[in-house]
């Protein structure tokens, strides 16, 4: 108890000693802390920023619940802070008790039981509206495992691949990181997980959805202007949760078809004698055991198949055949574009947003030095269990790209390959 | 005086520093002899502090004081824990040379028995009045003894009654057994909670009789061993025995496997006698094929709409060198019924396509027919 009153006593002196300017220059100094941090300029997963149907049907609904929880708030905090402050003890006798007053506490029962059922009606309605995934003008599985996505878009039965009739033959396209969709159209993703529950979530189109291993979740997207929208997983999902990021590409439909068709495009290797043709016989024996390059065959013109089940854990690793058409890597973690490239196109306009994007990367554009660091020791540039050591109970699988020893020269004639995969 | 809590840290602290001189002198690496006069210095300054405040013990200095102590008014009485801790003792002992569970038994059994003697001594000294002493007791040692008791109490209960079920001769005999003990229960709760008046004996003698007989019928049922419980067969079974074909199979032809794969499949699979169709979530009828992600169990619902039994069928066409089955199917599926297949597909179609294959469901007995496409 001594110590007790001794301590209000000191916090009293140190309060009383504080002027009363200095109280006011730092309580205005943390307010106006928090109101610059509400309004960040650079913030790419802002979700009271929609930029598509779903994520503005949230938007319409998670603002008038804030608004009205707000008003709540503060009514109740002014009114406990006046009760606090005029009844406060001075000594006076208890005041006369009395027992309640019903029409009050019908009163306080009945106007939050109205206000929580005004709140419930349309938020229920919004939750069923968000999970009518009928009608797709286009459809894309989505596959999670540790740490990155991967997209496939499957061929309808006219041949025609999310809405847009390829001018060439149509095939399964595989991507990771970056899904490219045609802006306005109902975009139906159709996701499952290889190994652990990971969660979908581009806040600036819709909600987070749930990928659970074995079970298929779908789940809706629409963006109104072409963009580029970033997202991340949201369901903890091992060592490298925070570097498996996604992002969602809207581009108009002139530009997605030539998305498509690019994409179509057959395999051609490189010039031979060049450094790329050397980086090409480097892959086959490096990588294409586990990463899948289309249309890539042996000497005898046999295609080469990967067989990432008998390495990776999740038994997948990323499609590489046009990694140069997306413009992150990793789990979307690294930029394939240098820093003044990557603004050219992540804070390109709308209307030239698309022809930007489908440059890909170029020589130029490279950014050499994420790429090149991922190649000489992948898991120290992202946490990874693929210590050959301390594989145990994955059966000697890695979860994600192992340490591969390759040499400087090795690496050269990679990354020159690479850039030619577009 | 130097009080007993000095002359140990006095004493702690020498050895401490003779450890250090030792360990100095006879090992290398600076790293362990650091430890050891880091222990030595911080014993020392212990052992000077209390030394200084003499155990922090006013009546240290005062004789007198010790003759009204509690330890000094009443002997501790017997305890039967040392006890335990010896039964302990003894089956670790035996565990060491026998089995491992004697060991852990043992281990058990004497931490159990040293915190109750613990527990018992310390609040047989806590004060003068014995009555004081065994209240504390409680209040220290119920919220540990009551919950393990319980738990011990629930699992013997639920153990005994578990092999009692599994040892009945048949299983509608288990659905009589346990509808007549619930019965009895309740009828004895009913008994019990109207008649105020039943005396405390009665009831622990009624209640002593159930547990003997509840563990005496568990350990007889366990000696016996189960009865012989039906073993479903599931795909995979039949799968490697190649029974994919029309032919009959021993299996349970309405399972579906599991309750979790039946909601949020991949796909569901209908057949009504001539065509197989694919309803797919997110899908809107325009697909005539399906498109499966690659070494991903996907959970596919067979519906079996036509007028006869029929199986779904899948070759997976393994790449060579790999151990995965060749095909995969389900039981042979009753009119009206369902069933779950998992597939997973460890080869892209484009490796299958440049010899000539392709994945497809099929149901043997009929030309149906439906294409999946592996990215
Ligand atoms: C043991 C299998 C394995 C081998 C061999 C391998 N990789 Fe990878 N690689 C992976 C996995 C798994 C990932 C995904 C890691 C992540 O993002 O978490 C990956 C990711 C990548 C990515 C990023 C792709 C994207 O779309 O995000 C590139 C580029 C890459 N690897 C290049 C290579 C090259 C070049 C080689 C050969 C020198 C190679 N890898 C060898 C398993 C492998
Ligand atoms: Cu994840």
């Amino acid at each position: 108890m001594n110590s007790l009153a001794s301590l209000t006593e000191k916090v009293r002196t140190f309060t009383m000693s504080m002027s009363t300017s200095r109280l006011r220059t730092a309580v205005l100094a943390g307010a106006g802390t928090l109101v610059l941090a509400s309004c960040a300029q650079d913030a790419p997963q802002d979700t009271w920023a929609p930029a598509g149907e779903y994520a503005q049907e949230i938007h319409d609904l998670q603002w008038p619940i804030f608004m009205i929880a707000g008003i709540v708030g503060v009514i109740v905090m002014v009114a406990v802070t006046i009760a606090v402050v005029r009844f406060r003890d001075r000594g006076q006798p208890i005041p006369e008790q009395s027992h309640g007053k019903a029409w009050l506490e019908y009163l306080f029962i009945a106007l939050p039981a109205l206000l929580l059922a005004g709140i419930a009606v349309p938020t229920v309605a919004t939750v069923i509206a968000l999970n009518d995934t009928d009608d797709a003008d286009c459809i894309v599985n989505v596959t999670g495992q540790q740490w990155w996505w991967e997209y496939d878009y499957p061929i309808a039965a006219d041949g025609s691949i999310c809405g847009f009739m390829p001018s060439g033959e149509a095939a399964p396209i595989v991507t990771s990181g970056q899904m490219v969709i045609p802006t306005d159209a109902k975009v139906v993703i159709r996701g499952t997980s290889r190994d652990v529950i990971h969660s979908f979530w581009v806040p600036k189109l819709n909600g987070k959805r749930d990928m659970v291993p074995g079970r298929l979740h779908t789940w809706n997207f629409q963006a109104d202007r072409p963009g580029i929208y970033a997202g991340q997983c949201a369901e903890f999902c091992g060592l490298s949760h925070a570097n498996m990021r996604m992002e969602i590409v809207a581009l108009d439909d002139a530009d997605f078809q030539s998305w498509l068709d690019n994409q179509l495009e057959p395999y051609q290797s490189p010039e031979e004698g060049t450094l790329a043709a050397a980086g090409e016989a480097s892959f086959i024996t490096n990588c294409s055991r586990c990463h899948q390059v289309d249309g890539l065959a042996d000497a005898d013109g046999n295609p080469i198949v990967s067989q990432p089940e008998l390495q990776v854990w999740s038994g997948a690793a990323p499609n590489l055949t046009n990694l140069m058409t997306r413009n992150t890597f990793a789990g979307a973690t690294w930029d394939l574009l240098n820093d003044d490239c990557r603004d050219e196109v992540w804070e390109a306009e709308p209307d030239i947003f698309g022809e930007r994007y489908l440059e890909g990367v170029t020589e130029e554009c490279l950014n050499e030095i994420d790429l090149r660091e991922w190649l000489r020791n992948a898991p120290e540039k992202k946490p990874m269990y693929a210590d050959p050591e301390n594989l145990e109970e994955t059966d000697g699988l890695v979860r994600g790209m192992p340490y591969l020893a390759l040499s400087e020269d090795q690496i050269d004639e990679l990354v020159a390959y690479l850039l030619e995969l577009k | 005086m130097i009080t007993t809590g000095s002359k140990l840290l006095v004493g702690s602290a020498v050895a401490a520093w003779v450890f250090a001189a030792v360990y100095g002198v006879a090992q290398e690496g600076a790293l362990g002899t650091i430890g050891l006069v880091s222990v030595a210095v911080a014993l020392s300054l212990l052992a000077g502090l209390n030394v200084f405040v003499r155990d922090s013990n006013v009546s240290a200095m005062e004789p007198a004081s010790f003759e009204t102590a509690p330890a000094a008014q009443a002997t501790a009485r017997s305890s039967l824990w040392p006890l335990l801790v010896g039964i302990g003792a003894t089956s670790l002992t035996l565990g060491l040379a026998t089995v491992p569970a004697f060991f852990v038994i043992g281990i058990i059994a004497i931490a159990a028995g040293a915190l109750e003697w613990i527990i018992q001594g310390w609040s047989e000294r806590a004060s003068a009045d014995r009555a004081f002493n065994s209240e504390v007791r409680d209040v220290m040692a119920d919220p540990v003894e009551l919950p393990v008791a319980g738990a011990i109490g629930f699992a013997v209960i639920a153990y005994a009654f578990s092999r009692v079920m599994l040892g009945m001769p048949s299983k509608s005999a288990t659905v009589v057994v346990f509808s007549v003990v619930g019965a009895i229960i309740l009828a004895v709760g009913v008994m019990v909670a109207l008649r105020r008046g039943i005396s405390k004996s009665t009831l622990t003698g009624a209640f002593s009789l159930g547990a003997v007989a509840l563990i005496a019928g568990g350990t007889i049922a366990g000696l016996n061993g189960e009865r012989e419980i039906e073993e479903h067969h599931d795909t995979g079974y039949i799968a490697e025995r190649n029974e994919c074909g029309t032919e009959e199979t021993e299996a349970d032809e309405k399972a579906s496997q599991t309750v979790a794969g039946k909601s949020n499949a991949a796909a569901a699979i209908h057949f009504d006698g001539t065509e197989l169709t694919a309803d797919v979530p997110g899908y809107d009828g325009d697909f005539e094929t399906l498109q499966l992600p690659r070494s991903n169990p996907n959970n596919i619902l067979f519906y079996n709409e036509s007028d006869h039994h029929a199986r779904l069928v899948i070759e997976l066409h393994p790449a060579e060198g790999t151990d995965g089955p060749e095909r995969l199917c389900t039981a042979l599926v009753d009119e009206g019924g369902v069933q779950l297949l998992t597939v997973e597909f460890d080869r892209p179609s484009f490796a299958l396509a440049a010899d000539g294959e392709g994945y497809a469901f099929t149901v043997p007995g009929s030309d149906a027919e439906l294409e999946v496409v592996v990215p």
